[in-house]
């Protein structure tokens, strides 16, 4: 499935221990499904076990993909055709369960008036490979439902996507509303195209993400408590 | 000099009596008239009459035949669902995927969905302000009607995985555009906005904007142009630099700069085009009078001595937008 559009988003990858693991980052990083969940069920026939193709190769692509983005050189079609190859070889990988998250519990939405979903799906996506357990609202979703949600999933992470300005002052309501619920750790971050013209205070969150990996080094940079 | 000749002085980067100012008010002209906004975009005697208004309240350069982004997927067979406060948005596409194109046929603008709708505000609004302001109208570019009759996801991957299958929608939405765009010159505007904000490096890498866009971009503003537009106007949101180099070889006369572009690095990579921006739009409804009147200013006197510009907002003032912060941006010319 080498593609046109997936030509241009090759980069070139320096090299590592193991050639394999470097094909495997390759075609990853070329967001190329098929070739990715062939190369690496090639290494798991082969003896690799599925931790070492994760820690080699999935969370090193992870890692070159996040600096593009750093770099302001992303766009989102490469960043979901590389979430999608990741996910791809994470379900061939585990065929009948994915992997338990390793890491906090997310609740997701873009919220009540705002329909779209693209910017909040590639968060799922990229959230999911790198270990965290999202549980996505949807998008129209009012602050009560994502609130709830919140609560009853025990999460310790809420993220709102957002595309239109309107949606600011429903923002504004998720902590008051968390914390009035119960959740005083909660952390709320905000992030897409609207939200991201606004300050963290403005908004009233705890911080404004420019990107998906944006989100992911605050909250690795800000770790809260285990819910 | 009359708002029409300003923007035509920018646009040919001759020196204009005062630097022009196009206020991206699109439903903030509703919300102005106390008129809901679901209306609004239904109804182009409704619409004529709210940005006759806001253009006699503010006293810009222009106004906007301008629906929403759904007018094109709507009259192809895209179900909107229609809310009274916000703009509508698309509840089950045309094209459950690219395959099925051949179903579709490019509709008459006088007669398919909210089109005929849009083609009587253009007329009402050049009736009504001659050749005095700049009648504007919009076509969707072919990447955003592409997501729009696909849905953005599906249309990305099938971009990714059936480049040529994806290319002949792109094609088809160039061919939509075209017609549309026409029909809207035939009915009055001075020229028609191309809105592609799928088109955006944000979204898609340069090169897929060079390869797949660019081609399909240039088919539209040659036909505007021959049919007697007054300039090629391209509006692509977010970080745009890395395809501003096509713009003058796509026909973009006017480059519409977002926020978040650094207006000197814009002046450098664009210098024989005129470049309309880039307050944040968020600012109209967030900061004071005070501080759009400021922003402003830095911006005049950015561009103050190479002419080619357009005072403006980087993308659509939002709805809410509170009018004295518009005021202040019209101030400042």
């Amino acid at each position: 499935m080498a593609t046109i559009v997936n030509k241009y988003v090759i980069e070139q990858v320096s090299p590592m221990h193991n050639q394999n693991m470097n094909r495997l980052i390759d075609v990853l990083l070329e967001g190329d499904q098929a070739r990715a969940v062939a190369e690496a069920m090639s290494l798991k026939n082969g003896g690799v076990e599925d931790e070492r193709i994760i820690a080699d190769a999935i969370e090193p692509a992870m890692g070159r993909l996040d600096a593009k983005c750093t770099l302001e050189q992303f766009n989102l079609l490469e960043i979901m055709l590389v979430g999608r190859a990741v996910t791809g070889v994470i379900r061939a990988l585990y065929p009948d369960a994915p992997p338990a998250p390793s890491r906090e519990t997310v609740v997701l939405a873009s919220l009540e008036g705002d329909v779209h979903d693209l910017g909040k799906n590639i968060v799922r996506t990229i959230m999911t490979a790198k270990g965290y357990r999202i549980v996505d609202c949807g998008k129209n979703c009012p602050v009560e439902n994502l609130v709830d949600a919140a609560v009853r999933e025990e999460a310790s992470i809420i993220c709102i996507s957002g595309l239109i300005t309107s949606v600011i002052p429903s923002v504004r309501e998720v902590v008051p509303l968390a914390r009035r619920r119960g959740l005083t750790m909660v952390r709320v971050v905000a992030g897409g195209a609207a939200l991201k013209q606004a300050s963290a205070d403005t908004l009233n969150v705890d911080y404004v993400a420019d990107s998906v990996f944006d989100v992911i080094r605050y909250l690795e940079d800000h770790p809260g408590e285990l819910s | 000099m009359n708002s029409l000749e300003r923007i035509q002085a920018a646009v040919s980067f001759k020196k204009p009596d005062r630097v022009p100012v196009i206020a991206q008010v699109f439903g903030h002209a509703a919300v102005l008239a106390g008129v809901p906004l679901g209306e609004y975009v239904r109804d182009g005697e409704l619409l004529a009459r709210c940005q006759l208004q806001a253009l006699a309240r503010y006293g810009y350069d222009a106004v906007f035949a301008l629906m929403d982004t759904s007018v094109e997927t709507e009259a192809l067979g895209s179900r909107l669902a229609c809310r009274a406060d916000s703009y509508p948005y698309v509840e089950q596409y045309a094209l459950a995927d690219a395959g099925e194109l051949d179903r579709l046929a490019v509709p008459d603008p006088a007669l398919s969905g909210r089109m005929p709708e849009l083609l009587k505000a253009a007329r009402m609004l050049r009736r009504e302000v001659g050749d005095e302001v700049l009648a504007v109208g919009c076509v969707l570019g072919p990447m955003t009607l592409a997501t729009q009759l696909m849905g953005a996801e599906k249309a990305l991957f099938c971009a990714a995985d059936e480049p040529e299958q994806f290319g002949r929608v792109l094609d088809f939405a160039a061919e939509v555009a075209v017609s549309f765009g026409l029909a809207q010159l035939a009915a009055g505007v001075h020229l028609p906005l191309v809105f592609d904000p799928a088109a955006s490096p944000a979204v898609i890498p340069p090169q897929f904007f060079r390869e797949f866009e660019l081609p399909r971009l240039k088919r539209l503003f040659s036909a505007f142009k021959s049919a007697g537009a007054l300039a090629g106007w391209l509006h692509i949101a977010g970080p745009a630099e890395t395809i501003y180099p096509y713009y003058p070889d796509a026909g973009v006369e006017i480059a519409n700069l977002d926020y978040c572009v650094d207006p000197l690095h814009a002046r450098q990579i664009l210098p024989t085009t005129c470049l309309d921006g880039n307050l944040k739009p968020l600012s109209f409804v967030e900061a004071t009078a005070n501080n759009i009147a400021a922003e402003s200013a830095g911006l005049l006197e950015t561009f103050g001595s190479r002419g080619g510009f357009i005072l403006s907002s980087g993308c659509e003032i939002p709805p809410e937008s509170k009018p004295e912060n518009v005021a202040a941006m019209v101030a400042a010319r």
